[in-house]
């Protein structure tokens, strides 16, 4: 590893780590990690508090490439090893990386207890849709109908989605953005850094090889405007090339409404508010998706809540001013205890 | 004329080592081409290097630099004088 102690202010360099990317040519996970590297510097927190963890898939490999400390841990459990760590040591900068198939699949029940609990640590999710360490097997994530090589007749398993799951499971803060639009994925990141509790942001990215193209509609282009949503806070949903549709509810229905064609007043417009204490609105947005709408990008939810880190320190300040400052030894010679006396014990021996 | 990388780049890096001329470093959102120092790798291979290896085809003429095979010619000619 580098062991230079940068001096000045930190740059995108001092984040790099001297290992070679080993991630295929043209993966979507270059871009994550070119955008993580620049936002750190920005964040004024010394390069020794940040810690990267991963699970396992190509994701995973994220830690090497980050001049910080990290560990590439054990397969979907990067968010328990973050939540120990984040308890241990309240005031690191913790990141989880983690795929469709380290957080879904095997990580599934560590990642909604991240989600619930609000540890202030950061997760990003790089969804390709695909198990590309292994080679190309149907992850949790790939849509119903997907051949792969584990589903040569077509996957029939419903596909988790990820936002979606996030905000079931209660996040506090939850992001979706894309590989290829380097200035939308900062925007999501720094706002992430910035979120006290787990923030979670699903990054849709693509894999060259096993799955290419999954994204395409709204990576290209010649189509991207028509078939994305970007999400503002306080603004209305207006989207297309044109700028020419927007949603509306009808009911608890989302419609495309084209502003041109229909009559349609500006009140009528869904406004995107983030930070609604009710997950409703994140939750309805969450279910948009092509052909019939456009995929939301951006920031579905972002509310302040009581992080688990902050309740735990307190919950030991109380027992402190309670109980007293206690040792372990304490612990372990109070309440119900008993002595097994040596004659006792050998008479059980003889039993 | 000599070659770009347009906003299309991931940053993979594959073009980087391939480069004969030494002209791809990474840049800021993405890679990028030395203009001087880049010949389409003429007098090097018929083909350039770094659009063939790239996965995601970002690399392109750049219009700021329109120069014949003459002209790249003799820049790899000058190139090589600098460097011996």
């Amino acid at each position: 590893m580098n062991t230079t102690v940068p001096t000045g202010p930190l740059t995108k360099k001092d984040f790099e780590s001297d290992q070679d990317v080993r991630w295929c040519p043209g993966c979507g996970d270059y871009m994550v990690l070119a955008a993580v590297q620049k936002l750190l510097p920005s964040l004024g927190i010394a390069r020794e508090n940040f810690v990267f963890l991963s699970g396992i898939g190509c994701s995973s490999r994220f830690p090497y490439y980050m001049n910080t400390y990290g560990m590439h841990s054990i397969h979907g459990r990067a968010p328990a090893i973050a939540c120990g760590l984040k308890l241990a040591r309240p005031e690191l900068s913790v990141w989880v990386v983690t795929g469709d198939g380290d957080a879904l699949a095997i990580g599934g029940n560590h990642f909604i207890h991240a989600m619930r609990r609000n540890i202030d640590v950061k997760i990003i999710l790089l969804n390709n849709g695909i198990y590309g360490l292994t080679k190309g097997q149907y992850s949790p994530t790939s849509e119903q109908g997907k051949k792969t090589k584990s589903t040569p007749m077509g996957s029939i398993d419903r596909p988790f989605n990820p936002v979606a799951l996030a905000l079931g499971a209660g996040a506090s803060f939850v992001a979706r953005t894309v590989d290829n639009d380097l200035a939308h994925m900062s925007q999501v990141l720094a706002r992430a850094a910035a979120h006290k509790g787990t923030a979670f942001i699903e990054v849709l990215q693509n894999c060259m090889v096993f799955n290419d193209g999954a994204y395409r509609a709204i990576t290209d282009k010649t189509t991207r405007d028509d078939a994305r949503l970007v999400l503002e806070h306080g603004k209305a949903m207006v989207f297309g090339k044109e700028k020419d549709r927007a949603i509306r509810l009808c009911g608890f229905e989302p419609q495309v409404v084209h502003l041109g064609k229909t009559p349609v007043a500006p009140s009528e417009l869904l406004v995107h508010d983030e930070r609604a204490p009710h997950v409703t609105l994140a939750w309805l947005l969450a279910q948009l998706q092509g052909p019939q709408f456009p995929l939301p990008l951006g920031i579905f939810r972002a509310v302040v809540e009581a992080t688990h880190d902050e309740l735990n320190t307190q919950l030991h300040e109380q027992a402190r001013a309670s109980k007293g400052q206690r040792d372990l030894q304490h612990l372990l010679g109070s309440g119900d205890t008993w002595t097994i006396e040596p004659s006792a014990a050998r008479s059980a021996a003889w039993l | 004329m000599a070659l770009m990388i347009n906003e299309i780049c991931v940053n993979c890096a594959a073009c980087e080592p391939e480069c004969p001329n030494g002209a791809i470093s990474a840049g800021d959102p993405v890679y990028v081409i030395d203009p001087d120092k880049c010949t389409e790798c003429v007098g090097y291979f018929a083909e350039s290097q770094c659009i063939d290896v790239c996965p995601v085809e970002c690399i392109v003429p750049n219009p700021q630099r329109v120069e014949t095979r003459e002209q790249l010619q003799r820049k790899f000619e000058q190139l090589l004088t600098a460097d011996s």
